[in-house]
Formats: structure tokens, sequence, C-alpha cells
């Protein structure tokens, strides 16, 4: 393998890392900036959605669909995942952060990890203690550029996350409900003076955030190749991070941090000793917060109150 | 008045509660990862335990007491959770204790059950440090490291006439000492050069970065010293990168889980394990109790429930012999044909076993090389 | 015919009473004026209008329609738009979004659409742009429609915030304060357009400390002071009430 195949190489695992960092953060950002909550279960809406394509992927492939109308079970594993953690979130937003959206931010905090333990103890119930294998839906098949391997799996899996990001810019940009969601974000009070149901914007930010987690999951456990219930533990830290980096409440900067974070973690293993590969995340995260407070597409933390 | 009422409602609970303990009852504590990547592992061992109390019992159980009790405790493959988790074992007066996994929670666990004076047998860890400290009453039950590492040599060396290595581990006790017996043994031959040694960390899922660079070197094998979750997606990934290196690794992959979730990508793939066992009337009897008890097909016995059934049958044997209190010389002076074969102790607690090395074909595992004898199954 | 009315409207906070039985009305297309001294209770009222807080006692109705214990959203669409004393913008958004933002109160789809992105959503998202660039023209800000919020000039920004407000249809405006903060040249443009607002036919209630705007574009004025009204009257009624002079000139020991 020559140098030039080698960095390409490099280059697409480091773009395929990033997408589902990006993916992932931009969960916690959206979150944070709609109701200044870590949302410490977003980690386990992850992993939901990996289980829930799991198992309508392995239903479709037992009846034999997935080989015959492979698109259509894609829209089917990814549709029907996302959808149920989108329902799941809404349902947590109502049960363990709606009640206590007055109180205390501590109180919220410690509500949230109450439910990512919840959570993870749920999954662990039902879907047992191991690894479980996640179909080979993608195969292994690819193509080839120079000496450097991209397979199919991985080309759709990278288009569908930048496809899924491109959606949700538009949406916060272009739609209604996404400008309600952006002024609600700065500026509660504000919000409903104008006529925006604070309420519904805040579930329907629970229902994307969770979504994307989801479909994020999904990808891992595909490509990867198997699912267990506390696999969502690393990807929520080093995601939360990429939303640190980007700047917590941005949505940009959740994108931007997840591609650093995927490109600092495949430069360093490829260069550096991979021994201290899991601390220059972190020592990158703190370079830049020592640099600019805010995270790098931040906005500097004033919040208005009534 | 109200207060003399509530002291004696207590000494009445705890009365009750005495009455019941003066029923005799042996206690048998396990320790294994029934939480964490490694649960399933830690669940194969307690499965173990439990099928051999069970085919116990139903054997006639153990004279003069009316119980066997199973303490089952959480190890989770860390020594702080596990020296926790041995310190309540002793608390609760447990006879003897089958743990743990993990080497690195085995080495600190054992220090305080060693100064309680009660028996440990360890089902899994294979770390030689174990059981070079003196202890007089730990048992190991699968062959060592330095076993393990010195037939993994002998295997790239002679069989596979690899020149160039690359090792990959997780730097957990057991994975990095594996490793540093692979490259000892390697030095006294000075065939086999190390081109790379890379680490990963346990719970992550892509090891791309690191293949990739790998890939570029291009070594005649990548050793991977890692566990079974780590070792299913490294090898789906090696496949996907098309890496042509001839891939080799170990006991702790040594489960059915790892060709499941592994799938094609782990055909053709090289573990150490135990050598393998002559059938024997033990092992067919526990193969079919235990995928009775669990529900399990006979191939789908994890490998390490073998050696667990084998340390609680020895604990249960030897109290039935001579009682508790002698059950650490009952057991080294035993000579007993157990699911692993013929299990006898040396001073150090452990078994003379050997090393084979088996190789993934259709999803099974298949004894393919002995390094003893130089030879192929 | 009025209306905005509020009948015997008090609101107490714990032991305070920070709006004592008030009763008034914002007459139809004209310009109401409340002053009042410092913590007279003016902004209260605003909030008590806006669905911020519930009146303790008394209603509040427009057209007829009680709005007691309404949520700020749902008073909006009722009809009835405010402006803050402190700036509140959508810092963040361009000018255009920020009016934008106040017009999809009047908009039908719901959520289900606006994520299915239906035809009928494009289109209506059209008309949205072009009723919030008429709504920038209005107020002379059609120059800045892409300009971040936040970079706006101070006087601009009072624009903006109207203009936000403007933009939820609304047929009584409420103005907090608009002025605070201006020079005599944005406080003279501002009294334009105020009365050009008016005109279209939208009733205007105003909180503000500035005496000449106040005087200069109120057909009427209420005077509160320590939550209850001690006046009302045109402003030239007003400028000769012995009370609000006492109450302004500060003759509190005499009280």
């Amino acid at each position: 393998m020559d140098t030039s195949s080698f960095l390409i190489q490099q280059l697409i695992n480091a773009i395929f890392l990033g997408s589902i960092f990006s993916l992932i953060a931009l969960g916690y950002t959206m979150v944070y900036g709609i109701i200044q909550l870590i949302n410490f279960a977003h980690g386990e809406m992850f992993t939901a959605g990996a289980f829930a394509g799991l198992i309508v992927l392995a239903g479709l492939q037992k009846v034999g669909f997935v080989d015959s109308h492979f698109i259509i079970s894609m829209v089917l594993v990814f549709g029907l995942g996302m959808a149920y953690v989108a329902v799941l979130g809404v349902s947590i937003e109502q049960v363990a952060y709606k009640p206590l959206r007055n109180a205390s931010r501590l109180a919220a905090i410690l509500s949230a990890l109450g439910m990512s333990i919840f959570l993870s103890n749920g999954m662990m119930l039902s879907q047992g203690v191991s690894d479980r294998g996640f179909p080979n839906a993608l195969g292994w098949e690819g193509l080839k550029i120079m000496d450097a391997k991209i397979s199919y799996g991985q080309v759709f899996i990278i288009i569908l996350a930048f496809a899924l990001m491109y959606g949700l810019w538009i949406f916060v940009t272009s739609t209604k409900l996404g400008k309600a969601m952006r002024a609600t974000a700065q500026n509660k009070p504000m919000a409903r003076m104008l006529g925006i149901n604070v309420d519904k914007t805040i579930r329907v930010t629970f229902m994307i955030g969770p979504g994307l987690g989801a479909a994020a999951g999904i990808m891992v456990g595909m490509y990867y190749g198997s699912v267990r219930f506390d696999m969502g533990f690393i990807y929520m830290i080093k995601a939360f991070a990429a939303a640190i980096l980007g700047g917590i409440g941005s949505i940009p900067g959740a994108m931007l941090g997840g591609m650093i974070i995927g490109f600092v973690e495949v430069g360093w293993s490829a260069f550096l000793p991979s021994e201290w590969k899991d601390v220059t995340t972190f020592v990158v995260m703190i370079l830049v917060l020592y640099l600019k407070p805010s995270g790098l597409l931040g906005q500097s933390a004033t919040e208005e109150k009534v | 008045m109200k207060k003399i009422g509530i002291f004696v409602l207590c000494i009445a609970v705890i009365a009750c509660f005495s009455g019941i303990a003066t029923a005799k009852t042996l206690k048998i504590g396990t320790m294994s990862p029934l939480t964490g990547p490694y649960a399933q592992d830690g669940t194969y061992i307690l499965q173990g335990v439990k099928t051999a109390v069970k085919a116990f019992e139903a054997s006639g159980g153990l004279p003069g007491y009316d119980k066997i009790e199973i303490l089952a405790e959480d190890s989770a493959c860390d020594g702080g959770k596990a020296t926790m988790a041995a310190n309540k074992l002793i608390n609760s007066d447990v006879s003897a204790i089958i743990g743990c996994y993990c080497s690195s929670a085995t080495l600190p666990s054992s220090i305080p059950v060693d100064e309680a004076g009660i028996v440990m047998l360890t089902p899994a860890s294979t770390n030689e440090k174990i059981t070079e400290r003196g202890f007089k009453k730990f048992f190991r039950l699968p062959p060592r490291d330095d076993v393990q590492g010195w037939s993994a040599v002998k295997f790239m060396e002679n069989s596979l006439k690899a020149k160039t290595v690359a090792l990959i581990d997780d730097r957990q006790t057991y994975t990095v000492g594996l490793v540093d017996n692979i490259k000892r043994f390697a030095k006294e031959t000075g065939k086999l050069e190390f081109v790379a040694h890379e680490h990963i960390t346990p719970g992550d899922k892509d090891f791309t970065a690191i293949l990739t660079s790998l890939k570029r070197l291009n070594p005649d094998v990548i050793y991977m010293s890692i566990y079974q979750p780590e070792g299913s997606l490294m090898a789906r990934q090696v496949k996907q990168l098309e890496i042509t290196s001839t891939l080799v690794t170990e006991d702790a992959c040594f489960q059915p889980k790892f060709t499941e979730v592994g799938g094609a990508a782990t055909e053709g793939i090289y573990l150490t394990f135990a050598a393998p066992v002559a059938d024997n009337p033990v092992r067919s009897d526990f193969v079919k109790a235990y995928s009775k008890d669990w529900g399990v097909g006979e191939n789908e016995i994890g490998s390490f429930s073998f050696f667990a059934y084998d340390a609680a049958m020895l604990v249960l044997e030897g109290v039935k012999k001579a009682g508790v209190e002698k059950l650490a010389e009952t057991i080294r002076a035993s000579k007993s044909l157990g699911a692993t074969g013929e299990i006898t102790f040396d001073e150090k607690g452990d078994r003379a076993l050997a090393h084979a090395v088996w190789i993934v074909k259709d999803g099974a595992f298949v004894p393919y090389y002995n390094p003893l004898t130089d030879t192929m199954y | 015919m009025a209306e905005l009315l509020l009948k015997n409207v008090t609101m107490k906070f714990g032991g305070l009473l920070a709006v004592d039985s008030l009763d008034l009305e914002v007459p139809s297309g004209k310009i109401l004026s409340l002053i009042g001294p410092n913590g007279a209770g003016k902004t209260t009222v605003f909030n008590l209008i806006t669905g911020v807080y519930k009146p303790t006692e008394g209603t509040i109705t427009y057209n007829g329609e009680t709005l007691n214990g309404l949520h700020s959203n749902k008073v909006v669409s009722r009809g009835i738009a405010r402006t803050f004393q402190n700036i509140r913008l959508f810092n963040s958004m361009t000018v255009l979004e920020n009016v934008q933002v106040g017009l999809h109160c009047r908009t039908k789809s719901g959520a289900i659409r606006a994520l299915l992105n239906t035809p009928f959503l494009v289109q209506e998202e059209k008309e949205i742009a072009e009723k919030a660039m008429a709504v920038l023209e209005f107020l002379g800000l059609e120059e800045f429609r892409n300009d971040y919020a936040s970079n706006l000039a101070y006087g601009n920004q009072r624009r903006l915030e109207i203009a936000r407000a403007m933009a939820t249809e609304p047929g009584t405006l409420l103005l907090d304060e608009p002025a605070a903060g201006m020079n005599p040249k944005e406080t003279a443009d501002l009294m334009e357009l105020i009365l050009k607002i008016r005109d279209t036919g939208l009733d205007i209630f105003l909180v503000e400390h500035d005496m000449r705007l106040v005087m200069g574009i109120s057909d009427m004025i209420t005077v509160l002071d320590y939550g209850q009204k001690i006046a009302e009257g045109t402003p030239k009624e007003i400028q000769n009430n012995e009370t609000v002079i006492e109450a302004y000139l500060g003759s509190g020991g005499k009280k």
C-alpha cells in the first residue's frame, strides 16, 4: 500500500467515523439549545435505535425481503428505527424533563442521568448482556481507489448521514417549525409572545434529536456488525465532546465538532502511538475551550430571562 | 415503652433469621462479569457453576448439608469491583469462591480471599502471575498464558513460517501479559520480527485507522491480543479493508459469540486454546445437562463453562470427601476426571495443560496444530 | 367601541398589590398611552394582557372573548402583539427570519407537514417570505433583511421588534417603552411610525416615559400610580390634572 492510498484510506476512515459522531452530537446540541439540558440519555437513544433497526432488519431478512428490495428495506429499517426512538424521546421529555422545566438545572441533569441508567438497564434486561450480531445487509464489496477501499455499505452510510444533516439544515433554516425551534432556543418567553407553541416545539426537538441519534445507532450496528446494550456509552462521550467542541447549542457546530473528533481520532492512530488516542480527543477539546470557551461556532453564553 | 416494643420486635426478627440460618447450607461464591462488555463470558461461568450444583444435588447431594447456595457477584472485569465483591463474599461466609474471568480482576481480588483462608478457583484467568504468588488455597483450571504465548510463537514460526508480526492489545492485564510472553519466547529464537505494536481501548468499535496503518506495513501475521467483543469487530474490519495478513488470536475469543458476531470474517482465523480433550463420560454428561438447563445447542456452550463446571465439582466433591476445613488440601491431592480432562494440580495450583492452535472452519472451532509435537491435527 | 377591555383587574404578588381594581379600555383605531412613575405597575398590566401573569381578580376581554388564563401564544393568535422594554430579538437569526417567526402563528402547516416538507408547505413558505418583505418595507428595514439582528443599529433593532410584532397581524399592538434609549431624531421618526401604524387601523396601547412622545401622539392617556388609576383623559386634560402633577412631582411626603 503506497502512501497516497494510505492517506486516502485514512481519509475515508475519518469521514466515516466523523459523520457518525456528527449525527449523534446533533442530538445533544439540539436538546441543549432548546432547554439547556445535557441529555445524558442520548447515548441510550442511539443504542435503542440500533436495536430497533436490528429487529426490523432481522425480520425483513428472515422473509428474504432485503435481497429482493434493498432500498425499501433500508427505508423501513431506518424509518421505523428512527420513528420508534422519536416516540421514545418525546416520552422521556414528558416523563423526566418537562415536570422539571422550572426546577433547578441540577435536578434536570440528575433526572437525565437517572433516565440513562433506567434505559440502559431496560435494554440489558430485554436484549441481553452480550453482543448481538447484526445481519450483514451491506455485504463486503466496495470501490477501489488505488489501493484504498471503500465498501458500498460505507458509501451508503456516509451519503445517508450527510443527507440527514442537510435535511436538518434545510429544516431549521427554512421551515416554520425549524425557525420556531431556533426562536424558542434563543428566547422562550419572546417566542411564546409571537404565538409559538413552545411545548410543541420542544417535543419536536425531542423527536428529531433522538431520531438522528437512532439513525447513527443503526449505521453503527449495520457497519460494525454488532449491537450491545452499553454500546452507546463511548459514542455518547465522544459525541458530547464533539458538541462541546463545536459550541453546544450550535447545529453547524455539532456537525463540525463531530468531523473534527473523527479526524483527530483517525489521524492520531494513523501517525502517532495509538496508546494515546482517547486522550487526544479530550486534549483537543480542552485546548479549544481554553482558546474559545464557547466552542468553535458557539455563541457566548448570555441568556435572557423574563 | 414504645422503644422497648420495637427492641423486642427486632430481637424477634433476628431470632427468626438465625432460626433459618441454623439449617446447614454450603455457600459457594462466584465472581464473574455479569455486566459490561464481558458479561457473556461471565454468564457462561455462572451457568457452568449452576449446572454443576444441580447435577451434584441430583446425584445425591452433600451429606450433612440441607442445601447448596450459590452467591453470584459481579466482578465486571475490574480490580476494584472484584475486590469489593470478594470482601462481600468473605463476609457472607462462603466456603469457596469460583472466579474471576479477567486476570485484572482475579489478581487483586484473590488477595483478601487468600488472607481469609478461603479456597479460590479461577475458571478463566490465565495470566501466569496469578499463581506465582505462593497462595496455598488458589487453583487455576485453564492453562497459563506463558504456555499460550509459547504455543502461539511456535505456531507462527513453524507452521505459518511467519517473518513479520504486528501485535495489538487492549492494555489490560491479560492481553498485555500475553503479548509480553509472545515477545519473550520469540526473542529466544529470533525468528519473528515485530513490526508494530498497537493498542486499542476496550469498548471501541472502530479500528480502521490502526488497521490501515498495519495494511501498509503488510505483516505476515496480525496477532490480536484482545477480548471477543473487539475481536469480532476487528475481524470484520480486516476483511472489509481487504488486509491479507493472517489473523491469530487467543482464548478470550474462543467462544461461540466470536464467530456469531464476526460472521464470515472469522473464517480461517487461528486461535490458541486448551488442547482438545478426548470425549469422556463427565464431559458428555455436562454437555447434555448444560444444554438442557440453559436451552442452548450442544455446540453453543461457552468454553469457560467447562472450566467453571469442573471448578464447582472440585469444591463439591472436596467438601463431600473431607469437609470445608480441609478443602484446599483435598483439592490439591485429588486426581479426577472432569469435563476438561484429567485434573491434577502442581504446588502452585496450576494444571499441566497444553495449548493447541484451533482454526475457525464453517463457523466452528476445529483443532489445527499441536505446538508440542509440531504436527497438524 | 373598545376591543381590549380590562374590568376590575387586580394582581397581587404575595402581599404586594401591583395592580388594584383597574378598569381600562383601548379604543378602536386610537392610541392609548399608559403613564405613571416607576413601579406604578405599567409593565405588569402588559404582562397580564399577554398572559405572562394570570390576574388575581377581574376579567380581560378582547372582542368580547375573555383572555384570562390563556397562554401567551394563544393571546397572540387572538390578535394582540407586544414589544418589550428591553429588546428581545433572536440575535442569531437574520432580520427577515425574525419577522418570519412572527408570521408563523398565522400559518396552517403543523408539525407533521413541516417534517414531511409537503408542496403545500413550500408554497406557504413562499407566501411567508413575501409577507415578511412587505412588513420590512413598511418599516423601512428591507435593506437589512439578510443582516443578523444583533448587527443592527439600536434604533433599527427597536423597529425590528415592532416589525416582528406587526408580522403576527395583530388588531392591537402593545408597545412597552419603544423610545427607551433613543436619541431625539430617532424618537421623532418613531412617533411618525406609530402614527403610520395607527392609520392602518390598528389599536395601539403604549407604555412610555418620554412625555414628548406621549403628549405628541396619544389620543387618550391613562395615569397609573401604585397600581391604581388616578386619571384619564386627552393629553391636554392630563397635563392640567392636579393629581397627576402631584404624583409626578414626587410629593410623596403628603401621601
